[in-house]
């Protein structure tokens, strides 16, 4: 009765001279490595793996390799589910310091503004193109067909957007939304309300659907033009065609932009789908994805843009001529940054 | 990214479990992918936290009388919509893929490769989940009876929204396939001590289990490894009452080990958890070595699966 557990008729291969089981001497032998390597996850999960010190950084690559050298052989030699488990957990938590630690974050702002944001505009200038004129040729067909016959205003232009600016409307009326002085919004509010209003769901649904083989986002932004005809006409119609424009400009130029800049990247994640060339549907929509986010983000900060203004300063401004150069200076000032930004300097 | 299209004609069960990711070392290492159920908690939480935020500044702007009761509503929609759109795109970006309710409940996004997290992946990620689930949500909540066409269309995509990570073997949103991302476990590693370095297990005379090898020869890691969760037990503090049902337990166990191995000697109670650790230590040391030799045994089936073969 007096004999070790090893020396049960089977030779006693996986003891050592001490007695003790072979995976458990392995555990032994390298548990204060581990624990090391557990140190220094913890730290540089805690700081960052770029604010660490130059010896623990590198402790870290050495002790995680000898640490998945350490799983693969437990795996074979040991039957011990709490030093696999504590292996397993180990080192999939040091593999993500090690290889997957986290990218630097400075002038990321900075960056996207100076140099990526245009520079995926200019890429995609084809799809924004494509934005544009289905804005355009929606504008277009609005316009002539209001020329046409009036009744066709009242099935292109959504009751509550049109605020009772329909056909029936008296010049007078008309005249008196353009020059409004005292409106019942303002400020904050307005600029909330505005920012809500129909053109940014517009601007957000066209991307978002694009996906679907184009043909929502651009079925939307025609639409979108037919309704901006319309209007346009009405107001022509009457004789106060370049007042609406004028009214129109102040945001208009800016929000219309980024309608169909978001449109461009609608349809530019739609045309992967639709031609994947060589690469797997899954692949190329990821590859279009990047642009196309770039041109999301632009299109976010011309709607907060054109929030502003038609929040705060179309109210403000009431003569003609000074909305058309705030509307217009704002466009060119989009343009050119979408021409000039982010070029390398020869 | 790109994946060559013949990949895809492999039959299933080929394909590695989304669970393993392999290293550069050539070592697979397990990253459990996260479910649905614990990613909905996450977002749950967060929302909680995104709109606390909201409440305070819409309060901060009430008292700096900046509100009315007209443009209320307004404000308020674009308080959360601005502060939950940035939220999770910078707690992501700053903690690498962790916004605080995934901090919580310890799950991480990762690249789907395996490498980090680029700043574009965050940004997709994160506005894919607007167009998937927050702007049909908002919007089902804002519409009426008047538009049933709209709200079942936005229910429906919502759904839809829901379905897609069900039948993703790396349970991925639209957002995570387009971005390259998927959510997982965050691993917790815990180092449990090793029961055969303990002194060996004596009876309470002073005695020792002997056991042979033919005795040792009917279980597989399976029973060898649930009899190790049985024995840790006893490392945990508890009640008395789940002590004696965790004994009971123990001397059921025993008995069946007992008879299936021939163990001839009746054990006396006081001696049964040392029973079980002797037999725990001998079964994992002959285990081991059978493994040693070539041949693993997944089970109390080894045999019959080996003559099968």
């Amino acid at each position: 009765m007096d004999q070790t557990v090893g020396t049960t008729g089977f030779g006693g291969a996986g003891f050592g001279s001490t007695g003790v089981l072979r995976s458990a001497r392995f555990r032994a032998e390298r548990e204060a490595d581990w624990r090391t390597l557990e140190k220094l996850v913890t730290e540089a999960e805690r700081k960052g793996l770029h604010r660490m010190e130059f010896a623990a950084a590198r402790d870290l690559a050495a002790c995680y390799r000898r640490a998945t050298t350490s799983l693969a052989i437990a795996r074979e030699i040991s039957l011990d589910r709490a030093l696999l488990d504590y292996l397993e957990a180990l080192t999939a938590r040091a593999y993500l310091c090690v290889y997957a630690p986290q990218e630097r974050l400075g002038g990321l702002v900075r960056r996207f503004f100076t140099a990526s944001a245009p520079q995926a505009m200019r890429r995609s200038w084809f799809f924004i193109v494509i934005g544009f004129l289905c804005m355009g040729l929606g504008a277009l067909t609005g316009y002539l067909l209001y020329f046409e016959n009036e009744a066709w205003y009242f099935v292109f232009m959504p009751a509550e957007l049109a605020g009772g600016r329909t056909p029936e409307a008296t010049t007078g009326y008309l005249r008196s939304v353009i020059y409004d002085t005292n409106p019942d919004q303002s400020g904050l509010g307005a600029f909330a309300t505005f920012l809500f209003s129909h053109n940014t769901r517009i601007a957000i649904f066209v991307f978002g659907l694009g996906v679907f083989l184009c043909a929502p986002a651009i079925i939307l932004t025609f639409y979108n033009g037919i309704s901006l005809g319309a209007i346009m006409a009405l107001h022509v119609d009457r004789g106060l065609g370049w007042d609406m424009g004028g009214w129109l400009s102040v945001h208009g130029v800016t929000e219309l932009s980024a309608i169909c800049i978001a449109c461009g990247g609608g349809v530019q994640l739609g045309a992967a789908i639709l031609f994947p060339g060589a690469f797997s549907r899954r692949a190329a929509l990821q590859r279009a994805g990047r642009d196309a986010v770039k041109l999301a983000l632009v299109a976010a900060v011309m709607l907060l843009v054109a929030a502003l203004l038609e929040g705060f300063l179309r109210q403000l401004v009431q003569d003609m001529t000074t909305r058309y150069a705030i509307g217009w200076g704002v466009g060119a000032l989009w343009l050119t940054w979408l021409l000039l930004a982010g070029r390398a300097r020869a | 990214m790109s994946r060559p299209s013949l990949k895809r004609s492999r039959r299933r069960k080929d394909r590695p479990s989304p669970d393993t990711l392999m290293s550069p070392e050539g070592v697979p290492l397990t990253l459990r992918v996260a479910g649905i159920g614990v990613r909905l908690s996450a977002q749950i939480i967060d929302v909680v936290i995104t709109f606390t935020a909201v409440v305070c500044v819409m309060i901060l702007l009430g008292l700096l009388n900046l509100t009315t009761p007209q443009t209320l509503y307004a404000i308020g929609a674009m308080a959360f919509f601005l502060i939950r759109i940035p939220y999770y795109i910078v707690t992501e970006l700053v903690w690498n893929g962790q916004t605080l309710g995934k901090r919580m409940l310890k799950i991480k996004v990762i690249g789907h490769d395996g490498r980090s997290l680029t700043t574009h992946a965050v940004v997709l990620r994160n506005l894919m989940k607007e167009a998937e689930v927050f702007l049909p949500g908002t919007l089902l909540f804002t519409l009426n009876a008047a538009t049933p066409l709209l709200s079942l269309l936005s229910f429906g995509w919502i759904v839809m929204a829901f379905l897609i990570p069900l039948f993703s073997p790396h349970r991925q949103r639209l957002g995570d396939m387009l971005a390259g991302t998927h959510v997982i476990h965050l691993p917790v590693p815990v180092l449990l001590k090793d029961l055969v370095r303990e002194a060996p297990a004596k009876t309470a005379a002073g005695g020792k289990f002997v056991f042979l090898a033919h005795q040792l020869d009917h279980y597989g890691a399976f029973e060898l490894q649930t009899l190790e969760g049985i024995l840790r037990v006893e490392e945990r503090q508890m009640a008395t009452a789940t002590y004696n049902h965790h004994r009971k337990t123990m001397a059921e166990i025993l008995e069946k080990i007992r008879r299936k191995i021939g163990y001839a000697d009746p054990v006396r109670p006081a001696d049964h958890p040392a029973f079980l650790k002797a037999f725990y230590a001998a079964q994992r040391a002959h285990l081991e070595q059978r493994q040693l030799f070539g041949d693993r045994r997944a089970d109390k089936h080894h045999a019959v699966a080996g003559n099968k073969r």
